[in-house]
């Protein structure tokens, strides 16, 4: 059984300075971890006035009695799925899938199963700290929570003063407690707000707001015949409800269609599978269209009715032939007539897949536009076996607190948006070019960096630029679970409690709500993030934003205009409201259609429709640096938990075996991964499941930070090798134009190299 | 009649995402670094771009003919009635004949117990009449768990329905796991 842990007697205490590596506890102490039994810790009893979910309490109370369950959200990954945690003595046991969730179904997928480790990891922050030597020297005091939040508020005054709040950048990723954040940094007056979109789905995102007004449509899968996934890889990069929808589809034989230049195990479910040139899937979705058009095989009165701009795009659609895209995309024309024929015959339960993370290269934009308008011209909007609205968009209109407006801010954003990328939601941001001006000082110098739940060093192309940026900043921020790359950099680091330890406002799932609870007491010195960004809010002075005394106010406000009773709300994890009424079909776009012609992509001198854009190639001896995700990881935040290390240990370097048989290079070798930004030493695997103009590198490995005993040094960060480029419609970062070289390491290399 | 438990794996549907392994670690408190499931990886079939690619979930086999059973000392490894093989810790002494004589390998030493262990498909969930923890949290659908003595069971439709293997027959071990391997386009739909 995994026990709850207390602090051990090898912590630092209050006022101790330390080094980083040596205050995380020995891992070997969990190790055969077995003889701690739960009871025996369970007997120090609980401290009081822990805020807990009723049944949690409950669970302590029994203390030796059985198992309870207690409903929460999985935070694994974003998909949010319901979760039954198995509590025994206020140790948490297990997690499994709620029934209840149509997000989970009642499974969890490996990493939401592996939460019990995100919990019980000995390297988890444990305590306030401020950096005690110079930036990254590792040295670290212990201090409490309030002379770490005053130092944080302190500071962040201290640049505001002197240099205007729009010098404190404010950065976290997709999350439950963002409303929060976000009311933390526009009321402190900044406009820079960093998210990770534009390193993942801002092509996709906006591409279809663009198009049909709505982000991010699902998949009525039950009645679909016919799904064409653009490197969408259901079965590695899982969202676990979808995921299993996908498999149901595929095993009664529906028909699925990729293209990837990989053999993905996505792909090895497919019926077809189109190892396609890396960035020419516009070509091939150009001339889909071109033969859906031009042999009248679109829904005609669809297109009538609910589109806008159909003469542009046919026109424009001329030249798109599919001997004009088997030029491009290495796909002969034949197949693409055919597969233009066969999924249109199946309209209109035929659906071209969203996507999801399509930063792959600049014209990715242009290809989800043209995606968006094959599923218009297919008339599924809505339809059996169509698309669906959904995403986080929808669903029941909660309570809030009310709370006064925000100031005006008046200083042009850091990252671009709207003065250089006028099409990027404000909400989206271009993360990347915030690194940038940090280096340039343009159009102005940040100054200050608050990093929420984020691991920038991590995540942003050219990781030897974020860490100068970061190395360079005044005052840096952290609130994490984890001793991160980012954190690691700091001055200051405020300890968050686990999703399994705090609440988080209520997320609607179809017409339920749910809620996140604690399932057991936080551990250590942690809080819940609603708690540090209040009390963070209260000492700048912001505190009428945070107009709550404890977390469980927020979601009394939210529930207010259902008449739900929180308590049973508690006790079940969840409240089911009745079903809406279904709507007339209506677009959230400038003329309330689908705008196959966008209106708001010519109010800013753009082509209307998608028009080929040529994606830059390697040269010769150079490969595509692709990128991905695996069923064990997300990101760059499970690369420490023992359960998911154990299953995907590392990140090898995929190549062709007829490439590597070329270059001399053995699966298993070790290689030197080279681009014009850094290089990495990885091992190979030398495969037939990839292009022969293709390298791959799974994401989130490579970890810098050496107080996460288990990622640390584990694998290779693409982020050391990818280059910094953006498409100036969508911010999207491409991130497969990087181009790499792969040579076996000589030891002439071991003499003098090492790793970016 | 008595009951059969079995396992059938529908190899097409497995994603290799390998949830079963971590909910199995978790259900039944399996040591740091063991497994008592596995998914393996037959294996890319093929040449670029003509590929093809099995994943095979497995794990004890709770054989009818069960090899660690007979060679098993102290009869600390037994067979059930309803088909389960399991080891009785307190009569193991920890020789290891029955991880040698296992052919699926499906065995290892508890470092902390040190006594030979392996799935016992869950049967303390069985008792409470909920699936093995592997099943129950299978994200494609690939692990089906039933009476194989029951006509009416989705195992024994499923056995009826498409062609099937079992891993190693040569070893004459009879095992409870069985293996299809047909796809959605030739033995129809997969559930």
């Amino acid at each position: 059984m995994t026990q709850k842990r207390n602090e051990l007697p090898s912590a630092p205490k209050q006022g101790e300075t330390f080094q980083w590596e040596h205050y995380f506890t020995r891992r070997q102490f969990l190790k055969g971890s077995a003889a701690v039994t739960a009871t025996a810790l369970a007997a120090g009893g609980l401290k009081t006035g822990m805020k807990m979910g009723k049944s949690a309490y409950a669970a302590d109370e029994l203390n030796g009695g059985d198992t309870i369950d207690i409903s929460t959200i999985c935070e694994n990954c974003v998909w949010r799925c319901g979760a039954i945690a198995k509590v025994k003595d206020g140790v948490l046991v297990k997690l499994e899938g709620n029934p209840e969730h149509p997000n989970s179904r009642g499974k969890l997928c490996p990493r939401g199963n592996a939460g019990v480790k995100v919990l019980y990891d000995p390297d988890r922050l444990q305590f306030p700290m401020i950096r005690a030597g110079e930036r990254g020297s590792g040295l670290w005091r212990r201090v409490s929570w309030d002379e770490a939040l005053q130092f944080t508020a302190d500071n962040m005054k201290r640049i505001k003063d002197n240099y205007g709040p729009e010098a404190m950048i404010m950065s976290s990723t997709h999350n439950l407690t963002q409303p929060y954040f976000e009311n933390l940094l526009k009321a402190f007056g900044t406009p820079n707000y960093g998210t990770q979109r534009s390193l993942c789905f801002n092509a996709m995102t906006i591409a279809f707001t663009y198009t049909y007004g709505l982000a991010q449509p699902g998949v009525d899968y039950d009645n679909c015949k016919y799904v064409i996934y653009t490197g969408r890889n259901l079965a590695e990069a899982i969202s676990n409800s979808e995921t299993q929808q996908m498999m149901d589809f595929a095993a009664k034989g529906g028909k699925i269609l990729v293209l990837d230049p990989r053999y993905t195990i996505t792909a090895s479910k497919a019926i077809e599978w189109l190892p396609i040139k890396p960035g020419t899937d516009l070509a091939f979705f150009l001339a889909l269209n071109h033969v859906v058009v031009t042999e009248g095989l679109y829904d005609k009165e669809f297109v009538d009715k609910y589109c806008v701009g159909f003469d542009k795009l046919e026109e424009s659609l001329k030249t798109y032939s599919p001997e004009w895209a088997a030029q491009r995309c290495e796909i002969d024309a034949d197949i693409i007539r055919k597969i233009a024929r066969e999924f249109a015959s199946q309209r209109p339960a035929a659906v071209a897949h969203p996507n999801w993370r399509t930063s792959n290269f600049t014209n990715s934009f242009q290809t989800q536009r043209s995606i968006a308008i094959l599923n218009a011209l297919m008339g599924n909007w809505g339809a059996s076996g169509g698309l669906v609205a959904g995403g986080e968009e929808g669903g029941a209109a909660l309570g809030s607190l009310s709370q006064p407006p925000y100031p005006k801010t008046t200083a042009p954003r850091l990252d671009g948006v709207p003065w250089k990328y006028p099409l990027v939601p404000l909400k989206y941001g271009v993360i990347q070019e915030i690194r940038d001006s940090l280096l340039t000082g343009k159009p102005y110098q940040g100054k200050g960096w608050l990093v929420y739940r984020q691991n920038p060093l991590m995540s942003i192309p050219e990781r030897r630029k974020t860490m100068t940026a970061l190395k360079n900043l005044d005052f840096l921020a952290v609130i994490d679970i984890l001793p991160n790359d980012t954190a690691y950099y700091a001055d200051v680091i405020l300890p968050e409690s686990t999703y399994l330890e705090r609440w988080d406002p209520i997320a609607p799932a179809g017409n339920k709500l749910f809620l996140r609870q604690p399932v057991v007491e936080p551990l250590y010195e942690t809080k819940g993030g609603l708690m540090i960004l209040k009390e963070l809010g209260d000492r700048l002075g912001l505190g009428d934003y945070f107009p709550y005394k404890e977390e469980q106010d927020i979601i009394k406000a939210q529930i207010e205009p259902f008449q739900i009773d929180f308590d049973e709300l508690v006790d079940k994890g969840y409240v089911e409201l009745e079903s809406e009424e279904h709507h007339e079909i209506e677009f959230q776009t400038k003329s309330g259609k689908i705008e196959l012609n966008s209106s708001l992509l010519e109010s800013v001198g753009e082509p209307g429709v998608p028009e080929w854009q040529e994606p830059p190639a390697p040269p010769q001896g150079k490969f595509y640096l692709l990128t991905g995700k695996v069923a064990q990881h997300s990101q760059f935040t499970t690369q420490n938990n023992e359960w998911l290390m154990e299953l995907m240990p590392d990140n090898p370097v995929w190549i062709n075996t007829q490439v590597a048989k070329k270059l001399g290079i053995k699966n298993g070798q070790k290689v030197i991964i080279e681009s014009s930004v850094g290089q990495v030493i990885d091992e190979a695997l030398v495969t037939e499941a990839i292009r022969p103009d293709c390298v791959f590198i799974a994401a989130g490995f490579g970890h810098l930070s050496k107080a996460m005993k288990v990622g640390y040094n584990i694998g290779v960060s693409n982020s050391a090798l990818h280059e910094t480029h953006t498409d100036s419609l969508s911010g999207c970062q491409a991130l497969t134009e990087t181009f790499v070289t792969v040579r076996p390491l000589s030891g002439e290399d071991l003499a003098g190299g090492g790793t970016a | 009649m008595t009951k059969h438990y079995g396992f059938v794996m529908l190899v097409y549907r497995c994603i290799d995402c390998k949830a079963c392994q971590v909910a199995c670690w978790a259900e039944n408190e399996v040591p740091l670094g063991k497994s008592r499931n596995w998914i393996t990886k037959d294996g890319y079939k093929g040449t670029f771009p003509n590929l093809n690619v099995d994943y095979l979930p497995g794990n004890c086999m709770h054989c009818a003919n069960a090899p660690c059973v007979s060679v098993c000392p102290t009869g600390a490894s037994y067979k059930r009635e309803d088909g389960l093989v399991l080891v009785n810790n307190k009569k193991c002494i920890g020789c290891k004949y029955c991880m040698v004589a296992c052919p699926y390998n499906a065995r290892f030493f508890h470092p902390e117990e040190k006594v030979a262990d392996k799935c016992t498909m869950c049967s303390h969930r069985l008792a409470k009449g909920l699936e093995p923890a592997c099943v129950a949290t299978c994200i494609g659908g690939a692990r089906v768990f039933g009476d194989l003595n029951d006509s009416k069971s989705k195992v024994s439709q499923l056995l009826r329905k498409h062609k099937h293997k079992v891993l190693l027959p040569q070893q004459g071990t009879k095992p409870s796991i069985y293996y299809i391997l047909d796809k959605p386009t030739e033995g129809g739909i997969l559930a």
